[in-house]
């Protein structure tokens, strides 16, 4: 009776305290849902695109974040095991955000349609160390889709990425291992513009020579 | 023979057309003086007109963003004191700070935006009635910083109108996006510089994890708050790379152990190439309490500024409280991480080209902000006959000479420490070296020495520099004691001397606009250009051209 008894009170306490620890709100119009190790904002897994008749596949996602998958970018300092993402018109996206690295990492994307999705987007944070999923439906047109971590100057230093819907419609620039950044630097010392200078001189020189005689 | 003939008159006619078109304001002054004898003064010439003044935008003062936190609030428990400047800190936030983030309910959590384990607050070690065991997240953000994709600076925090440096603060760990959404380039309510005022209370067991979210090694460094070399496990505690511990990495962070037998006005920054870290603003205000009973504090204080809730030990000896961080920068070193989105280009940059030894201040700040913006939120608001500390860091390079008008102000501690009451001086300038800090005592009482009676009264850095934005006088970190009855509803003290367009305006700040045209205008306007010297210099170079073409070609013939 008395074991019984605790263990109702047990339980009770265990919901309690799952109450508490997993808070689902409503928070300028986006549903999230939160705890101690991160965030899942417009989770949605029943709600149709209204160009999508059904849920045409589901896409599975594991995407590794930190530090450790900018290696091998140079001038890069994080980034994610992947930076392009595929799924068919209409399907559900699961995505599972692994969280390398000691701090906060983000996968969020951008530019669904805003009466599914309030600011048209889809968000899963991780606490360092830990990892969650979480759903969406993607529309039923081809197009590319921002992908990022939105902490500050994580999204400059290599955590940006895309989806293609339907093959998409072209690559964003700057996607690590994908596209060129839109502002680059010259990554030339004066030695460099001495030498382009020189043989500047050299081939004028050579084709005076060789003009005369001929 | 003929043709250079021919051409002598055209020679003749260029060299007279050249002499004629010379302005006589150019001849030399004795021979203006020789032809006056003779001709008397030239007629009178008007001086160019005053250009008319450029259509600009004028920002709003007070933009009203956040009207509903100024306040007073009674939130989880935690009484709030009102806030009536333009834009106060946001209540829920302080209430989260205050309770602890694992403490407040979902609702309070979700409008301060703060994660539950920003500020956990745990047992009461003492029994005195408030929490003991403090553990506080910390991350590193990067304003105004570059981008890949475009020349605007991202993460945008401007100090003053149009003026964005590139600034690295700590932040507490908030949750979700750190910009206000995704269309701006505006960083978040909360992500900004100063970096935030720690507020621990004496015999606290603290835990402050810094969670390194930069792209540059970092460390926390206690300037004089009470810690050991070690922690517990034996590892590095002090934040100086050379002699304590490695620092840490990207996507790294490590736990900082304090048990903090000492109390007062202390410092954090971080420690690594400390020259240029300290100075981007990796920088803060840490303050331990007295212990007193039921003390429940504002373990941070997001841009330091008014705080809503002050300790116990405060509490009983003033009306309010103030934490004022002084700061500046170097443009040379803060458009660094600007001009480059490569961390090695960006490393070389600050670490081996930039020269701290030749390093000269641009802007000065007051709580993160410049003139006018400090208005908008770091004014020392009282009413007559109050007693308000002030808790004052100089986080700049350089010392400075804090001048209040129409008050005096009483050096109660230096750096934490407090001076014995026969020692205390009062002063109108008082000299605050960099790094120190100091806790004065206003008291607004009418008595023609303390305070001369309510009014707006400036407060500033005396040196001339610190009151200028890149030399745009008035700038830099000037704000104002105001008496309550001197505010709007919108908090926007009531001034009655020019009008603060200009000064609203990012031409004014980037040299376009003319000083003094708010309010004289037409007298001390942008002169216009002088079209006649114009045309007899156009005239000149015609007739030179002409003269040296037909001298070379009469030279060729001949
Ligand atoms: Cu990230
Ligand atoms: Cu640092």
């Amino acid at each position: 009776m008395l074991r019984r008894f605790a263990a109702v009170i047990v339980s009770l306490l265990l919901a309690a305290a799952d109450l508490s620890a997993q808070d689902h709100h409503e928070h300028h119009g986006h549903r999230m849902s939160s705890d101690v190790s991160g965030m899942t904002m417009n989770e949605n897994t029943d709600r149709l695109p209204s160009e999508c008749a059904e849920i045409s596949g589901h896409v599975n996602l594991t995407v590794h974040a930190g530090r450790r998958h900018a290696e091998g970018r140079p001038g890069a300092m994080f980034g994610f095991s992947d930076h392009v993402f595929e799924a068919g018109p209409c399907s559900l996206v699961t995505v599972t955000l692994v969280n390398d690295d000691e701090i906060r990492h983000q996968w969020m994307i951008h530019g669904l349609p805003r009466y599914l999705y309030p600011g048209g987007m889809f968000h899963l944070e991780t606490a360092g160390g830990t990892r969650r999923s979480g759903s969406f439906i993607v529309p039923g047109d081809a197009r590319t889709y921002l992908v990022h971590c939105d902490m500050p100057q994580h999204m400059e230093k290599g955590m940006k990425a895309q989806l293609l819907v339907g093959g998409g419609s072209g690559d964003l620039w700057a996607v690590p291992g994908t596209s060129d950044a839109f502002r680059r630097e010259d990554y030339l010392g004066t030695g460099d513009a001495w030498a382009a200078l020189g043989i500047f001189i050299a081939t004028f020189l050579a084709g005076l020579i060789l003009l005369r005689r001929a | 023979m003929s043709r250079f003939f021919k051409h002598r008159w055209l020679l003749l006619a260029a060299l007279v057309g050249l002499v004629a078109s010379f302005p006589p304001q150019w001849y030399p002054d004795a021979w203006r003086i020789e032809l006056s004898q003779w001709l008397g003064a030239p007629a009178y010439r008007a001086l160019p007109e005053s250009e008319p003044a450029a259509p600009r935008s004028v920002r709003a003062y007070c933009p009203e963003e956040t009207p509903d936190y100024r306040a007073e609030y009674n939130i989880a428990g935690v009484r709030i004191s009102a806030s009536p400047v333009c834009q106060a800190d946001n209540p829920w936030a302080v209430a989260a700070f205050v309770r602890g983030t694992n403490q407040v309910g979902p609702e309070v959590l979700m409008k301060s935006g703060l994660a539950p384990d920003t500020v956990e607050k745990g047992a009461d070690l003492d029994g005195d009635g408030d929490p003991d065991e403090i553990h506080i997240r910390l991350e590193v953000a990067e304003l105004n910083g570059a981008s890949p994709e475009s020349s605007e600076p991202v993460m945008q925090f401007e100090m003053a109108p149009g003026i964005k440096p590139g600034l690295w603060v700590f932040t507490p760990r908030y949750v979700g996006m750190a910009t206000e959404n995704f269309e701006s380039l505006r960083a978040r309510e909360g992500i900004r510089a100063p970096s935030p005022a720690i507020r621990v209370e004496q015999g606290d067991r603290v835990l402050i994890t810094l969670e390194n979210t930069h792209y540059m090694p970092h460390t926390l460094h206690l300037h004089g708050s009470d810690h050991a070399f070690r922690d517990v496990s034996g590892e590095g505690n002090d934040g100086v790379p050379i002699a304590s511990e490695l620092p840490i990495m990207p996507g790294q962070s490590r736990t900082y152990e304090l048990q903090l037998r000492n109390t007062g006005t202390k410092f954090y920054h971080c420690h690594v190439q400390p020259q240029v870290h300290v100075m981007m603003g990796l920088q803060g205000l840490f303050i331990i309490e007295e212990n007193r009973p039921d003390n429940w504090l504002q373990t941070l204080n997001i841009g330091a500024g008014h705080v809503r809730a002050s300790s116990v030990g405060v509490r009983a000896q003033y009306d309010r409280e103030y934490d004022l961080h002084y700061t500046d920068v170097d443009a040379e070193l803060n458009s660094m991480i600007q001009a480059s989105n490569d961390v090695r280009t960006v490393t070389e940059s600050m670490h081996r080209r930039y020269d701290v030894t030749e390093a000269t201040s641009d802007y000065f700040a007051l709580n993160g902000l410049s003139f006018p913006f400090t208005f908008r939120e770091s004014l020392v608001l009282t009413k007559p006959g109050e007693r308000i500390k002030l808790r004052v860091v100089n986080g700049g390079r350089d010392g400075m000479g804090l001048h209040t008008h129409g008050h005096t102000m009483t050096v109660t501690h230096r750096d934490g420490i407090a001076s014995p009451p026969a020692a205390r001086v009062t002063r109108d300038v008082v000299w605050i070296a960099p790094a120190q800090r100091l806790d004065l005592e206003l008291d607004t009482r009418n008595d023609g020495i303390g305070a001369f009676g309510p009014g707006i009264w400036l407060f500033h850095d005396h040196g001339s520099r610190a009151i200028t934005s890149d030399g745009i006088g008035p700038g830099g970190h000037i704000s104002a004691i105001v008496y309550e009855q001197e505010l709007g509803p919108d908090g926007w003290p009531r001034t009655s001397g020019v009008s603060w367009d200009p000064f609203f305006t990012e031409a004014y700040y980037q040299r376009r606009l003319p000083v003094w045209e708010a309010y004289a205008p037409g007298w001390f306007g942008e002169a216009g250009s002088d079209g006649r010297l114009l045309l007899r210099i156009i005239l000149m170079a015609f007739f030179l051209g002409l003269f040296l073409a037909l001298l070379m070609d009469s030279a060729r013939r001949a």
